[in-house]
């Protein structure tokens, strides 16, 4: 989409008023806007020439005004939406408490997360900032707060030159949620199933495990707190305003201050890259040689009558190889998928020589099956690849060998005390 | 162990397969105990390891040393596989049609690699319960690949004995019960055996 026309507009608008606004600038917020949060292009347009109106101090709908004024009592601090409130800055902005957290100090009277349309942040309000209380639910215009931010998390420091109004506003705001993949440290939205649920290592621990998507997976913890339920392993739930926290690189979703809603749906989970070790207790059919639809971005597995199920007969089709089975380590099998090149090595017939046996010997790709399954059933080999709902898309692997350590590790341990 | 505890339950229709137990002969042999987990019919069958654990699959490595075939109008092969502690019982029909064609072409004697479901059956009336191996899958393998199988059985075989020990095993209650006279302590013996014979 092009964006150009519309922030032309939008600077020539200022240029009126003697502003210059960089158009690359109007052009970022409003692809944001559009791209990112889905909001009607005229839309855009309206909510980006108003927040700079409020930023240049222009008073809405008109020309003229105090440009450039800077008086005392707003003193040069930006009037900003939540997502572009950098670390440094002093900011005013306008949002709705969405979670109270128990203050970690005296010297803190209150803490929790404030939103608005573009995102949300922490908030603490210092104990001698005499602020008045802020309630969950209702919405607050914020003036001269300073965006501070500890171990890359930023939150917004209400202090004693801090004004802070309750203002009328009952819209409902319907966070963005973020990929797994892409969360940052701070405050996170995301759409997610719960996967593993983990035995509590505290006892202030109510529940931890595992939440994923199709991006990823992460840790999330619960705390006991009154009205704190578990999540029920398998479902799937949006969760909007958790808080990511980062310690020692990985990422972790604290739910004590989130909005958790469960939902019917499912989600095929990406589980990240996974090593699996065991035998190979299955060779499935379609495994071998197969033949590939061609139609550009299709690639489906034909049948044998060359038969896509969406383009029909493609008499033009391409070869791979695959091998679909299950590993299996004796407490748990788990469903692999070999890719060509991990086939090549695996079994040593390469596609080519496969072609040559699939168009030549009398049994066809049956014997590339049958070739293929005598050299890797029984075996013990490790897979590496990506885990995405129990199957191991699997882009390496490897033989296990005989390990002499192991075999005397295994002799000690047997005949140690009895 | 870092894994966590609980694996997820999951709601879905996809089907969990059961694992495929690894469990010397000398262990294998001693089952009495079959039992249906759950009303189902199709809910899995499982014979009950002397060590305390419930084995609906077994994938064992060793040599086929004999095979037979049986029956006319339902045509099915016996055979026997060695590992380092005793002798496997296995069968295939023609319910199993791949998996009797493959033992069907094997030579004896051979390393072979078998995955297969274990049942109790009796000869008649009168006698004890024997059991025997139904293949699901059988290919041969190599001499390396028999040897990781003895390690690989050996150490899930001291797990079930750990976790015997210590309770913990998941069903070590009822292995008490229908095993009153077997110490699992013994197959860490038969362990211990079994890896003395893996030369490097
Ligand atoms: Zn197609």
């Amino acid at each position: 989409m092009d964006f150009s026309e519309a922030a032309d507009r939008i600077s020539r608008k200022f240029q009126k008023s003697g502003q210059t606004i960089d158009q690359k600038k109007i052009e970022g917020k409003l692809r944001r806007l559009i791209e990112e949060f889905g909001v009607q292009p005229a839309e855009a347009e309206r909510s980006v020439t108003n927040e700079l109106n409020k930023e240049f101090n222009i008073p809405l709908g008109g020309s003229g005004g105090s440009a450039g004024s800077g008086g005392a009592g707003s003193s040069g601090t930006a009037e900003k939406k939540i997502a572009d409130a950098a670390p440094g800055e002093w900011v005013t902005i306008e949002g709705k408490i969405v979670a109270l957290a128990a203050p970690a100090s005296p010297a803190i009277a209150q803490s929790g997360v404030i939103a608005d349309d573009s995102g949300a942040i922490r908030f603490v309000a210092w104990a001698k900032a005499n602020a008045p209380a802020m309630t969950q639910g209702s919405w607050y215009r914020i003036e001269s707060a300073v965006v501070d931010e500890f171990k890359g998390i930023a939150s917004l420091k209400i202090h004693s030159g801090t004004t802070i109004k309750e203002i009328e506003e009952d819209r409902a705001l319907m966070p963005a949620t973020t990929p797994i993949s892409e969360l940052r440290p701070g405050i996170g939205s995301i759409r997610a199933k719960v996967v593993q649920e983990w035995d509590a290592s505290h006892e202030r621990m109510l529940q931890s495990g595992l939440l994923g998507d199709e991006t990823g997976t992460i840790k999330f913890v619960i705390w006991k707190e009154p009205g704190k339920e578990s999540l029920a392993p398998g479902s799937v739930y949006n969760i909007f305003y958790a808080q990511v926290d980062e310690y020692n690189g990985r990422l972790s979703l604290n739910l004590n201050t989130a909005m958790v809603m469960q939902e019917e749906g499912d989600i095929a989970v990406n589980g990240g890259e996974a090593a699996v070790s065991g035998a190979i207790v299955h060779v499935a059919p379609g495994s071998g040689i197969i033949k590939r639809c061609p139609v550009e971005g299709c690639n489906r597995a034909l049948s044998r009558q060359n038969y896509c199920p969406v383009h029909e007969i493609q008499p033009k089709f391409t070869y791979d190889l695959r091998i679909k089975g299950w590993l299996d380590d004796g407490e748990k099998t788990h469903s692999v998928l070999l890719q060509r090149d991990v086939v090549e090595s695996l079994t040593g017939i390469s596609l080519d020589a496969a072609k040559e046996i699939a168009e030549n010997n009398p049994l066809g790709m049956d014997e590339v099956f049958l070739q293929m399954r005598d050299k890797v059933l029984g075996r013990y080999i490790t897979c590496h690849g990506r885990e995405i709902d129990n199957r191991v898309l699997v882009n390496k692997c490897e033989p296990v060998g005989f390990e002499s350590e192991k075999h005397t590790a295994l002799l000690n341990r047997a005949g140690g005390a009895s | 162990m870092s894994t966590p505890s609980h694996e997820m339950g999951r709601k879905d229709a996809s089907f969990e397969r059961e694992p495929a137990r690894r469990v010397f002969a000398s262990e294998l042999r001693e089952c009495r105990y079959q039992f249906k987990d759950g009303e189902d019919e199709k809910s899995p069958t499982f014979v009950l390891l002397p060590t305390g654990e419930r084995c609906n699959r077994v994938f064992i490595v060793g040599t086929l040393t004999e095979k037979q075939r049986q029956g006319d109008q339902n045509m099915f092969y016996r055979g026997r596989v060695v590992d380092p502690t005793g002798t496997f019982f296995i069968m295939a029909g023609s319910y199993q049609p791949e998996a009797m064609q493959q033992l069907a072409k094997i030579e004896t004697p051979a390393f072979v690699a078998v995955i297969g479901k274990p049942s109790l059956y009796r000869k008649d009336e009168a006698s004890a319960p024997m059991i025997s191996i139904r293949v699901e899958s059988i290919n041969i393998v190599d001499k390396e690949t028999r040897d990781l199988w003895v390690l690989d059985t050996a150490e899930r075989t001291l797990d079930r004995i750990e976790a015997f020990a210590e309770g913990t095993g998941r069903d070590v209650v009822k292995a008490k019960e229908q095993y009153p006279t077997i110490d699992p302590v013994t197959y860490r013996k038969i362990a211990y055996d079994a890896l003395s014979q893996v030369k490097i």
